[in-house]
């Protein structure tokens, strides 16, 4: 009789332990993420950007998954458990935040002057147009018209008739962005390799033909750190923040392993 | 002892003595002398200048065009500041939205991401001025105002991990019921918060759940970022804030967006705690404007007033006068026409000939619980401007003689304009197909929405359909619209200000179709195929939100009317002109359209005023449109043949796209189900210009409306 209580409390001690063992799993640096999963992912992205990624897409989305799953698991790490799709997603922006906030103090100044030169293509001023032009209407003919009229220019005959251009005929000082607003179809360029004062052959726009005049060519510049320096002043401390939280997640991603299908496509 | 005890008698006796009159004062039983009045300061009046102190900016000049150019913009948008945005889970501050506006991508609440591939010229963060940023200061629970009871519903409200859909329904509730009980709470009369409130005619301090410095630094941020947003040639910001009012007893919508013309501004936003009366709002616009800060007020959501935006009576129910016609209109040049919540054209009822009538319309009360039906006459655009011809011939004045802009009321900081990415307004309660009832509802959240739409009184929170159960929250009402476009000189305060006080002004659903307009006697000789059509246009014409006086040789108007397509939608279908006249024998108004310019070469029926069909079809199944078909641009000259010169009328310009998918039909698509079949599945896109005013000879007039005298005739 004795025997066989002894035998069944080893037994239950044995229980006992591999499930202790068997809860370690929980704290595995293994990330395998199932051909489920993302496909679920792609077609979330889907559902709000309404066509399927691209390679380069799916490789940012499989990113963002495998940040948010590290950042999700160091924050059970630090106790805040609690196992929902939405919490998880809440706790891995919740740790974002932390690491963000860390950095406070007023910077100084020569790291500031040095942000600044080292990113100045953020602050450079882009180069502006100003130009003229003639107009063909999509509505008569445009195409055509365009062709004959720069024939017209070049063999210095007689002009045929162009079409007003609701938007104006003279534009001055507008940037590469602002004229694609205006034009549509890349419009702008055309301009970079055009040179001022000489009659361009005709473009498209959305809405017909123009031949366009460069009138003048404002050079981009690079503006004095004195004049945007409050600018720099907060780029530099956001830039502080997203490096923290980059550098924090890099720290801990050595730690894990990536287990991804290989030989997985988008169906 | 004796004299401590005689300075105490006195200091009670004072503070009574002070409370007695206060008393008398609000209760309206007026003291013989306001000896008080003379005490009281208007802390509403104070002007500050916001002004950055920066050396100015190294900039490439403004280019300016004296023909002008059109610049696009949205003057209404809410972020974390306003009470009911904040609630519904948005964290975006002024600054987000600003960046926003200039093309950079921001998260929506429930964490997706809101895009802008084309940049808007102006924006102006409008936040509702009643309790701004107080909502926030609840939310902390270690703040000063987390002592208060009503503020622990509130705690932690915006932290990431809350802002879920599922808390769609805690978030009505607070909205609906804790928050609404919470700010009408005042401190007892002998309170000294309440003497205070009386000296500063500031009414908020007598209340428990403001804080005024909470609301004034709000305020200021929102100054601020409009400060350091505006970019002038580039990029314009102006401050604002909207006066959220409705009438007393029926729940009227009477909201307005308060734009201010310079850095310049008052200390704090003028509210509804101040008065719920507009005429008070234009006063206080007025007093204003005498220290030198310009201002415009621009009502919104006329659809939802139940009739009273556009009452012919003022808000006590007394005739409208001249006087209160020239207030209005100095202080509102320019209404919203068409926003999220619906557009205020017309409504089908009140234009039964218009067959583009039944276009967007949103038919409840804004913000009524349960939801209540909004009475059209009084609500919409175009009964105004037949409302003004009548109150004019009555010798009223004019009080409705405004011009028109779009807006989209986003209260997520980023404004959703695209069909194809509609994202609504109001942060966790709109954001997924689900709650906007466009999808059918899951099991689970049949019961959540229940709960959500309970909060909301609304008893029938599901309606069934072919495909299954879907959400009734009414939000298939709302639209993805719409823009705010100005002609003027360049992109400036000053310059696009003055475009909104001379109303030369358009309107969109949301594209960026352009319309010029133009009215006057001799066009006929402005050659249309010529690069100098404005400017001749300029010079021998008006142009959209101005007056056509009559002719002394009896010509009849002409006019130009020029419509070009947005390049990223559809292109245009027709060019329409909507005139509105007064019989000014009968006294009876009238309205009529006529399609002015064809797409494809076709021509106008001259007895049915309407182009013939251009054949331009959308597929359901996956919204691609008709190609080839449209136009790019129309341009026509005019002649009203129904023109009477002894009549007075206005013309609008109301131009129409190709149809193309509703935002509802993209989100059931994008779901794999087919849109709802009570909803419109598609929609045209459009524009509409500020009218031209024609103002007859007045000795054409022969006959007088009882009251009126042969001397008043001599108007204008």
């Amino acid at each position: 009789m004795k025997k066989k209580i002894t035998i069944f409390l080893i037994l239950g001690l044995l229980i006992y332990f591999i499930d202790i063992l068997n809860n370690d799993d929980k704290y595995t640096k293994d990330i395998y993420i199932s051909d489920q999963e993302i496909n679920s992912l792609v077609i979330a992205w889907e559902s709000q950007v309404g066509r399927k990624p691209n390679q380069n897409e799916l490789i940012n989305i499989l990113n963002d998954y495998i940040q948010e799953e590290i950042l999700y698991r160091e924050a059970l790490a630090l106790g805040l458990d609690e196992n929902d799709r939405i919490i998880k997603r809440r706790l891995a922006q919740k740790i974002t935040f932390l690491k963000q906030e860390t950095f406070l103090e007023k910077p100084p100044i020569d790291e500031i002057i040095n942000f600044y030169k080292s990113n100045i293509d953020l602050y450079y001023i882009n180069p502006t147009f100003s130009f003229t032009h003639y107009f063909f209407s999509n509505e008569e003919n445009g195409k055509k018209r365009a062709e004959v009229f720069f024939e017209q220019l070049v063999n210095k005959t007689t002009l045929s008739k162009s079409d007003p251009f609701l938007l104006g005929k003279n534009f001055a000082y507008k940037s590469s962005d602002e004229i694609d607003r205006d034009f549509g179809m890349n419009f702008s360029n055309h301009f970079n390799i055009m040179q001022t004062d000489i009659w361009s052959k005709p473009i498209q726009s959305s809405f017909g033909f123009h031949i366009v005049k460069i009138v003048d060519k404002q050079e981009g510049y690079l503006p004095d750190i004195k004049d945007i320096f409050s600018q720099v002043e907060l780029d530099y401390a956001n830039n502080i923040k997203e490096q923290l939280l980059e550098k924090y997640i890099m720290d801990v991603r050595a730690e894990y392993n990536i287990i991804i299908n290989p030989n997985f496509k988008i169906e | 002892m004796k004299y401590i005890k005689n300075v105490a008698l006195l200091v009670v006796g004072l503070y009574v003595t002070t409370l007695f009159f206060i008393y008398l004062d609000l209760e309206e039983k007026r003291p013989i002398i306001s000896l008080f009045k003379l005490f009281q300061s208007n802390s509403s009046l104070e002007v500050i200048d916001y002004a950055l102190d920066e050396t100015d900016k190294k900039k490439t000049p403004i280019s300016s065009n004296k023909d002008r150019n059109a610049y696009y913009g949205d003057l209404h948008v809410h972020t974390k500041h306003s009470f009911d945005a904040y609630i519904f889970g948005v964290t975006a501050s002024p600054d987000d939205a600003y960046s926003w506006a200039k093309g950079k991508t921001i998260k929506h609440p429930l964490g997706f991401d809101m895009k802008n591939d084309e940049p808007l010229d102006f924006y102006a963060v409008t936040d509702h001025g009643f309790f701004m940023g107080m909502m926030q200061a609840y939310a902390d629970p270690s703040g000063k105002m987390s002592n208060y009871e009503f503020t622990k519903a509130f705690h932690n409200l915006n932290d990431p991990e809350n802002v879920t859909v599922e808390s769609a329904g805690q978030r009505s509730n607070i909205f609906s019921s804790i928050l609404a009980a919470a700010i009408i709470d005042p401190y007892p009369l002998w309170h000294p918060k309440v003497i205070k409130a009386y000296f500063n005619n500031h009414t908020q301090f007598a209340l428990r759940a403001f804080d005024d410095r909470i609301h004034k630094s709000a305020w200021a941020d929102v100054a601020r970022a409009a400060e350091e947003h505006n970019d002038p040639g580039t990029f314009t910001t102006f401050l604002g804030y909207e006066y959220t009012t409705s009438s007393d007893v029926e729940g009227g919508n009477l909201h307005r967006n308060v734009i201010f013309n310079s850095s310049k501004g008052p200390i704090r936003p003028w509210t509804r705690i101040d008065s719920i009366n507009p005429e008070d709002l234009w006063t206080w616009q007025d007093n204003l404007r005498a220290k030198g800060v310009d201002s415009v007020a621009i009502p919104h959501n006329s659809n939802g007033s139940n009739g009273q935006m556009f009452e012919v009576e003022s808000f006590y129910g007394e005739a409208l006068d001249r006087e209160y016609a020239e207030k209005r209109m100095r202080n509102e040049p320019i209404v919203e026409i068409t926003q999220v919540k619906g557009t205020s054209d017309t409504h089908p009822l009140l234009s039964p000939d218009d067959e583009w009538a039944d276009f967007e319309i949103m038919d409840r009360r804004v913000g009524s619980r349960p939801p209540t039906y909004s009475m059209p006459a009084g609500s919409y655009v175009r009964d105004a401007y037949l409302r003004g011809l009548t109150l004019e011939f009555m010798l009223q004045g004019n009080p409705y003689k405004f011009g028109l802009i779009g807006s989209s009321d986003t209260h997520v900081a980023a404004a959703s304009f695209d069909e194809s990415d509609f994202w609504m307004k109001v942060g966790v309660l709109d954001g997924t197909a689900e709650n906007r009832g466009t999808v059918p509802l899951s099991e689970e959240n049949i019961g959540r929405l229940e709960e959500y739409m309970q909060a909301f009184n609304q008893p029938d929170s599901t309606k069934t359909l072919e495909q299954g159960e879907y959400a009734n929250t009414g939000f298939t009402q709302w639209g993805a619209s719409g823009l705010a476009a100005v002609w003027s000189e360049e992109n400036s305060r000053d310059s696009i200000f003055n475009a909104f006080k001379r109303k030369e002004t358009f309107a969109t659903t949301g594209t960026r179709m352009a319309v010029r307009f133009f009215a006057g006697y001799n066009l006929e000789k402005i050659d249309l195929d010529s690069d100098s059509l404005i400017s001749e246009a300029y010079e021998s014409g008006v142009t959209m939100g101005s007056e056509l006086l009559h002719n002394e040789d009896k010509r009849h108007p002409q006019f130009i009317i020029w419509a070009q397509q947005d390049k990223n939608s559809a292109p245009l279908q027709r060019v329409q002109i909507i005139k509105g006249q007064m019989n000014m024998n009968s006294g009876k108004p009238s309205e009529k359209i006529y399609d002015v310019a064809c797409s494809d070469g076709l021509e106008v029926d001259p007895i049915t005023n309407r182009c013939p069909d251009n054949g331009a079809r959308v597929n359901i199944n996956d919204c691609s449109i008709s190609k080839n078909v449209g136009a790019s641009e129309l341009k026509t000259l005019w002649e009203d043949p129904d023109f009477d010169p002894s009549q007075k009328a206005f013309y609008y310009v109301r131009v129409l796209e190709n149809p193309t998918c509703r935002w509802s039909t993209w989100d059931a698509i994008k779901a794999g189900y087919k849109p709802r079949e009570d909803l419109h599945e598609t929609i045209q896109e459009r524009a509409w210009s500020s009218p031209i005013w024609y103002i007859p000879a007045y000795e054409d007039i022969d006959v007088i409306p009882l009251g009126g005298t042969v001397e008043l005739r001599n108007f204008d």
